[in-house]
């Protein structure tokens, strides 16, 4: 569903992924995990055309999005649920989710799918008409997601959806995004937190300093000593 | 008191129209991070546009004021377009400097195509004042307050319950987000410097009529904007129109009371005042970076 060949991007003069090449395929749930600093949300920010490549190649259900504008990538289908949750602090949480499907036109749908995200996050019912800004961490979290999902998308990107979150909410965060992938959307998942994102994935990416080092299901990655030793703590 | 009432009464109607010129500053400024030094220059063009379409071509006087603020915006448009967006992603002081020069184009302008002399413009209002218990305001100024506060009410309603409005108070919170969104940022950002000129336009046609029209009437208004802007804070509107109050009543006080030789000096005095004890405006929005 999403290919990338040969990525490379630059943060001003700093070459934050290089030569990257990675593959997701149709209801996998893929995660690209790595320290700070390895490139893993510049790549989301590549492929959501908020950060232009500098060079490879970005494929998404075989049309080449490498140079499509961030509009174009969401009105294909791809969502991107960026790091730090990025609500809009001055809008209600209503008026974050309109943002949400600010580029559909179907309200009967628009008003069931709000119905569906109320649902899952009740939370987000209760503080219907409050200010982003003024919820929780957690609850900011869950307006995150709903605001992604709001788009219909095909293909979610998240970006360290733990961070920053208490371990009960880390749980009910990543609960939540094995249902997205159950829901028969694909879903290309950014994290630190590695343990818990190998456990969930049909294929994982190590990256180290903008370049892949290894790659595998889960389990494998899981199994490998470097990783244990690195970023599973032993 | 009849004269401390009479200096509130002409404040709250000079008020008004300050509002408009800071709203349309504020939201350019926030929205876009462009400091508009076009702004004073939007206003004087309102204000030769009624002359020219209501004094000189004797077209009715209210159409006059919708065609200069119509005219207002499209002149916002076009130096969006083709002075802004060029500069998309230059360094804050580029812009800055470009801006500048179109003021300086601009006034040149004004001066060469209606000369220096200060025009009049004949309104079709009654020359009796509106008498108030012991207080009066002319017929033109009850018009003009009228007149700015419906287009206040109306660019709340824009800015808050429009898509086009929604798009914008995305940009401003989270430029990056709001792309992310499906938010088209040119759109915006043209949408917000051609909302912000006419609302700037619409202002001088209103004041044209009130006081007399000059090349360098401008000045002095884009500088109160910058002011009221500072005083309600970047990108809130709630706070340029409050501001915009202020300014209106620290100048007729200042005037009545102390010198009207200092009504200009106050809205100066009132910014030294705030960026001394609440630099971020009386009610800003912060807006977040990265």
């Amino acid at each position: 569903m999403l290919e990338i060949e040969g990525l490379n991007c630059y943060y001003g003069k700093i070459e934050a992924v290089r030569n990257l090449s990675l593959k997701v395929e149709k209801g996998q749930l893929v995660t690209l995990i790595g320290a700070n600093g390895a490139g893993k949300s510049t790549t989301l920010k590549s492929i959501s055309g908020i950060l232009p490549a500098s060079s490879g190649r970005i494929l998404f259900e075989g049309e080449d999005i490498t140079k499509a504008s961030a509009r174009t990538i969401l009105d294909l289908g791809i969502a991107h649920c960026p790091e730090g949750r990025r609500v809009f602090p001055y809008m209600s949480v209503q008026e974050n989710l309109d943002m949400g499907c600010f580029r559909r036109s179907d309200p009967k749908q628009i008003e069931s799918d709000l119905e569906g995200i109320f649902d899952r996050f009740p939370i987000l019912k209760e503080r219907r008409l409050q200010m982003a800004g003024t919820l929780s961490g957690g609850e900011q979290q869950m307006l995150a997601i709903g605001r992604a999902l709001m788009s219909r998308p095909k293909f979610v990107l998240f970006d360290e959806p733990s961070l920053g979150l208490a371990p009960n909410l880390v749980k009910t965060t990543f609960d939540i995004i094995s249902e997205i992938r159950d829901q028969d959307v694909t879903v290309l998942l950014v994290e630190q937190n590695a343990y818990a994102a190998l456990a969930l994935c049909d294929h994982a990416y190590l990256l180290e300093s903008g370049e892949v080092t290894l790659q595998g299901t889960g389990e494998e990655l899981k199994g490998n000593d470097y990783v244990r030793e690195a970023y599973l703590g032993g | 008191m009849a004269e401390f009432l009479q200096h509130i009464l002409n404040a709250i109607v000079l008020g008004g129209t300050y509002a408009l010129l800071g709203i349309g500053l504020t939201l350019i400024f926030g929205i876009m991070k462009v400091v508009n030094f076009t702004h004073g220059e939007l206003y004087s063009f309102g204000a030769y546009m009624i002359f020219m379409f209501s004094a000189m071509l004797g077209l009715n006087f209210f159409l006059a004021i919708i065609l200069s603020m119509v005219l207002g915006v499209l002149l916002g448009g076009i130096i969006e377009f083709a002075l802004l967006r060029p500069l998309r992603g230059a360094n804050i002081d580029t812009t800055m400097l470009v801006m500048i020069g179109a003021w300086i184009v601009m006034q040149n302008l004004e001066q060469l195509s209606w000369g220096g002399v200060a025009k009049s413009i004949n309104h079709p209002f009654p020359l009796d004042p509106l008498v108030i218990g012991e207080v009066s305001v002319s017929w033109i100024r009850v018009f003009v307050f009228f007149f700015a506060v419906i287009l206040i009410i109306g660019s709340y309603y824009l800015i808050n319950n429009t898509k086009l409005g929604k798009s914008m108070r995305a940009t401003f919170q989270d430029r990056d987000i709001a792309a992310l969104m499906g938010v088209n940022i040119n759109r915006v950002y043209t949408a917000t410097f051609a909302l912000g000129s006419g609302l700037a336009a619409t202002a001088g046609a209103l004041l044209g009529p009130v006081f007399v029209v000059t090349p360098t009437m401008g000045d002095m208004a884009a500088l109160k904007a910058f002011a009221i802007v500072i005083l309600g804070g970047l990108g809130s509107i709630a706070g340029a129109t409050i501001g915009g109050f202020i300014l209106a009543l620290a100048e007729e006080m200042g005037a009545g009371y102390i010198s009207s030789g200092y009504r200009d000096a106050m809205g100066f005095i009132l910014i030294i005042l705030v960026l001394i004890f609440r630099p971020t405006g009386l009610f800003a929005l912060k807006e977040r970076y990265g």
